[in-house]
């Protein structure tokens, strides 16, 4: 064969380019030494013999191919709304005029804390922590406020750093936060040497399924602080790699990872982008929307442009509106705008990150929605929206909703509109409480006689008696023989519920919470101690009578206790109420296969 | 196996589960299955929407697992008779397609490509035509290895890269060679076995190994005749430093356990083939936590000569250029991070990293840089870029310890 010269490799690659078939193209049979008679077939083969021989032969590592040794650029272009705004330039890292880190002024980073996308809000909490650590300005106003908006605050996409954050605040608050981290350290600790044992084989029950939902948000809300055992574990049940839990838990983990910001995550959750399909790249998603890493843009990116399942489009336009890439925009507002919106829930969560000034009509048409949790989620949409135009139809609405956990949404947006038109340095708006109408008042019992309070009273003091030397069932007895002497008086009921929530007998105490939550909701959902045991006892029954197999009434009682103002419930059962409604209200796995 | 046989035992199984309370449901089943004189326990499990078959001897797809899915697809036809009749053979129930079949294919395949051209094969319906004839020529399931060459193909006609084509081609051309021979060489027996799966001959060339402490340092997911069809795994002996990988198809079942990962390895079987070979854990223990001393073991195994590493790149591709995916853990001497980055060996060869592929962790690689963190070691596939050996990163180890998954 004649194919010893540079010239003859040269002619023989574009005979290999042009094709055999081309006019273009000489004939290659003399020069592979091919007779004239030879085939196609044979040509091909003497062909592609020679012209990858001489390549693999060309291969060392002495020189460098320019275009090898070409830096990847740090990001592809992206299609970025440009906002001119204060918000909409600032930075949450660098040393940049407008970056978060460069903030000083404690009022500017506490408006960044309510109005920000979820990155600003994170770096404004760590300014704020940085600057509260430091005791010398503890003392000063604007520190003070600080303190007591990080004790208010309920964010609970900020739930880790929160926890941190809190820990370094003094009084009770910083106290509660310490022991709800101990409490976190020893969970850990348990897990971790649960992981060994199911690894060894000592244990055929996966640890991480078998928490109950409180607890399993507790653990995952500081991700990132857990050993790599641990998440190597999670990964591992992501993955699908551990040997036995189901699809199902895989999405409920998915689901429960949905505020992490761990990095050690990222490789785990790229591998289910690139190889699932439906609901497990849409909750892969939206956990790789929140976290800042290099890998996580171009994986999206891929898989957006290939997929065709509106549930994982939906996913992925949002969480590459978190990373600022706005490509998704035109699928998420058409599926808005449709007259019969499909997956409408997902749609309003993308437009938190991805929405923007005009489209506030769109957004707020939803929050008079039928669905309280769509309603509830177009005012969160609203509210990172944060359009000063939005303000009187969400007054209105406020005024007009006798829906606990709508008006609390919407408290939530208004202050974040509030917070934005100070920040763009508009007239900030004042939203006058006072004016707003029909809230729901409680209802007044009939008066009681002075007897009826006195033995209520006595009745009711002795069951706290009862309860304080732990006879729990002489306390209850009390309680129920107090709430029938005065039949509008909440107290003893609460007691009821109380009692039976700390002994974790919750189909018992969910029916008297419900009684005090008809006589006087305001007092539960006001006061922190009370509004926990309540969305607990709700959650705990919801598992038990889902592991019984009865969805439809654990949905129910989810859907129920999420119409409630929780915001001052703990982060993490709010959490995990939140995620176990997604969960139970999904339909079931489509058929349609993306092209995964 | 076809897709057809698999769902046939699919819905047979689902049919066993009861539609009524407390009648339970078959989650898994395992039988004993005789083939051709050698008795292998085959597992049949329900998981999610998929079933997942394995014989004992490791194999998701072999005669074994044939045999055992015909045993339920053949309950189902006969309903619920005590007696369903004799076990079909495999051999009758699927007829393999004759050899020539699949090197006719594999002709016709260059040959379209060639007569089209490398810079348009990508647009021509003769070589989509010549694509899925092969596919349909393949045995079913399609062989991973086969299915690699396809996606590995595709890829290099997409980017219209002419030397890539040809370096696929030629590798199929041997194969062609192979399959035609009357006489096969050791090589050719070999070569087919890459391709086609150990299982496709009676006496595959298989070395077995006991007592092995690997580490997995990478994964990931590789086209194959479908998108994202093959998860690949590479795990090193900490001894030795062999590299090899576990392939696990789409559906089937593999070893356990996230990664990275610390194998204690009882018995694996390591079939011939192209480089990274490829191994069947059969016998293992996980550590989901690799322990600090087996990372300071897994250091000393890297490669600290490039040029090592080079030559044996280049010896790899030139016996497999279609189905060869190099992977190595290299030492760097000395790093430069000026721009870009570039690692030298003591001797000044040099590697840069391949910017083409896993673009992500090309990019957190550089983040990793420029907070100051240095690579002990590397793990990467090796690509190559105008003759330039390039590494797709997988791992990093750090100077003080740590391993970074990218």
């Amino acid at each position: 064969m004649a194919h010893g010269t540079e010239l003859d490799l040269d002619a023989l690659e574009l005979c290999f380019r042009e094709g055999l078939a081309s006019s273009e193209g000489a004939d290659p049979r003399e020069a592979l030494g091919c007779g004239p008679d030879a085939t196609d077939a044979e040509v091909a083969r003497a062909l592609v013999r020679v012209i990858a021989a001489s390549d693999i032969a060309a291969i060392g590592t002495l020189s460098l191919d320019p275009d090898a040794a070409r830096h990847p650029s740090v990001r592809p272009p992206t299609e970025v709304t440009a906002d001119p705004s204060f918000l909409g330039r600032l930075s949450t890292a660098g040393s940049g005029e407008l970056s978060v880190e460069q903030i000083d002024d404690m009022a500017t980073l506490l408006a960044v804390l309510r109005a920000g996308s979820r990155r600003q809000r994170r770096a404004a909490l760590m300014r704020v922590r940085e600057r509260i650590i430091d005791r010398r300005l503890l003392q000063t106003d604007a520190s003070r406020k600080a303190v007591q908006t990080l004790a208010e605050l309920r964010d609970v996409e900020l739930g880790y750093e929160l926890a941190q954050t809190r820990t370094q605040l003094p009084g009770g608050t910083g106290r509660e936060a310490r022991n709800e981290r101990e409490q976190w350290r020893r969970l850990a600790q348990r897990v971790e040497s649960d992981i060994r044992a199911f690894w060894d084989g000592q244990s055929s029950v996966e640890p991480i399924h078998i928490l109950p939902g409180d607890q399993r948000a507790l653990l995952l809300l500081q991700i990132c602080d857990l050993p790599d055992l641990v998440v190597n574990h999670i990964s591992a049940i992501i993955e699908g790699t551990d040997g036995g839990v189901p699809l199902e838990s895989r999405i409920g983990l998915l689901a429960s990872l949905r505020y992490a910001t761990d990095r050690r995550l990222v490789p785990t959750l790229v591998s289910v982008l690139e190889a699932e399909r439906g609901e497990l790249v849409a909750r892969a998603a939206r956990v790789l929307g929140g976290i800042e890493d290099a890998r996580v843009h171009p994986a999206l990116v891929e898989r957006f442009e290939r997929s065709f399942l509106l549930e994982e489009r939906l996913a992925l336009a949002g969480a590459l509106g978190m990373h600022g890439d706005c490509r998704g925009l035109p699928e998420v507002r058409s599926s808005l705008e449709d007259p019969q919106p499909r997956l409408l829930l997902q749609a309003l969560e993308a437009m938190e990150s991805l929405g923007a000034s005009e489209h506030t009509d769109l957004v707020s048409k939803f929050i008079e929605h039928p669905d309280v949790v769509i309603a509830t989620q177009a005012a969160r949409a609203a509210g990172r929206i944060a359009d000063g135009r939005g303000l009187d139809e969400l007054t209105e609405r406020y005024n007009a909703s006798s829906v606990p956990a709508l008006r609390a949404a919407i408290e939530d947006a208004l202050s974040a509109i509030a917070a934005r038109m100070e920040l763009r340095g508009e007239e900030v708006a004042t939203i006058d409480w006072s004016e707003v109408r029909n809230k729901p008042a409680p209802p007044k019992g009939s008066r009681d006689s002075l007897p009826a309070i006195t033995l209520g009273w006595r009745d009711y003091a002795m069951g706290r008696l009862w309860l304080v030397l732990g006879q729990s069932s002489w306390a209850v007895a009390r309680f129920e023989s107090a709430a029938a002497r005065r039949i509008g008086w909440a107290s003893p009921l609460i007691g009821i519920g109380m009692a039976f929530a700390h002994q974790e007998q919750y189909a018992l105490a969910l029916p008297a919470f419900r009684r005090a939550l008809e006589l006087d909701r305001p007092r539960i959902e006001r006061n922190p101690i009370l509004v926990r045991a309540m969305a607990k006892s709700f959650l705990h029954r919801a598992e038990q009578i889902e592991r019984e197999g009865r969805d439809d009434v654990a949905r129910g009682l989810v859907g129920e206790v999420l119409t409630l103002d929780l915001r001052r419930a703990p982060g993490t059962v709010r959490f995990e109420l939140k995620r176990k409604h997604d969960v139970l209200r999904r339909e079931e796995p489509d058929d349609v296969h993306s092209a995964a | 196996m076809s897709t057809r046989l698999r769902d046939a035992a699919i819905r047979h199984l689902r049919s066993r589960g009861g539609t009524g309370k407390g009648e339970g449901a078959v989650q898994r089943l395992s039988l004993d299955i005789e083939v051709s004189g050698r008795v292998e326990t085959v597992i049949l499990s329900l998981r999610d929407q998929d079933l997942q078959c394995v014989s004992s001897d490791g194999l998701s797809d072999g005669h074994h697992v044939i045999a055992a899915l015909h045993f339920v697809a053949g309950l189902e036809s006969h309903g619920d008779a005590p007696n369903a009749g004799p076990m079909l053979s495999p051999a009758v129930a699927d007829e393999p397609r004759p050899p020539t079949e699949l090197a006719d294919a594999l002709d016709d395949l260059l040959t379209a490509i060639t007569r089209v051209g490398a810079g348009d094969a990508q647009y021509a319906p003769s070589v989509d035509a010549a694509l899925e004839r092969l596919i349909e020529a393949a045995p079913s399931p399609t062989p991973s290895g086969l299915g690699r060459f396809v996606g590995r193909l595709r890829r290099e006609l997409g980017s219209e890269n002419a030397r890539g084509i040809a370096r696929m081609l030629d590798g199929a051309a041997r194969l062609v060679e192979a399959l035609r021979s009357d006489s096969p060489s050791e090589e050719c027996k070999r070569r087919i076995d890459a391709w086609l799966g150990a299982g496709s001959r009676a006496n595959p060339e298989i070395e077995v190994l006991y007592d092995r402490t690997m580490v997995e340092v990478g994964r990931e997911w590789l086209p194959g005749a479908e998108r994202a069809s093959i998860e690949r795994r590479y795990l090193v002996d900490v001894h030795t430093g062999a590299i090899y990988r576990e392939d696990r198809p789409r559906n089937a079942v593999a070893s356990l356990g996230p990664c990275p990962r610390e194998l204690r390895v009882g018995l694996a079987e390591v079939e011939a083939g192209a480089a990274p070979r490829r191994i069947r854990v059969l016998q293992y223990e996980v550590e989901p936590q690799v322990l600090q001393e087996t990372w300071e073991r897994l250091k000393q195994t890297a490669s600290p000569s490039f040029a090592e590493v080079t030559d044996g790149y280049r010896r790899s591709l030139g016996a497999e250029p279609a189905l060869s995916e190099p992977f190595a853990l290299i030492k760097p001497y000395r790093i430069e991070t000026n721009g870009v980055f570039k690692a030298f060996d003591p001797e000044g060869h040099q590697l840069v990293l391949d910017r083409t592929e896993r673009r992500g962790a090309v990019l957190a690689f550089y983040e990793l840089l420029a907070q100051g963190i240095e690579p002990a070691w590397l793990a990467g596939r090796l690509t190559d870029t105008g003759g330039t050996v390039c590494l797709s990163p997988f791992a990093i180890g750090t100077r003080d310890g740590r391993y970074l998954r990218l």
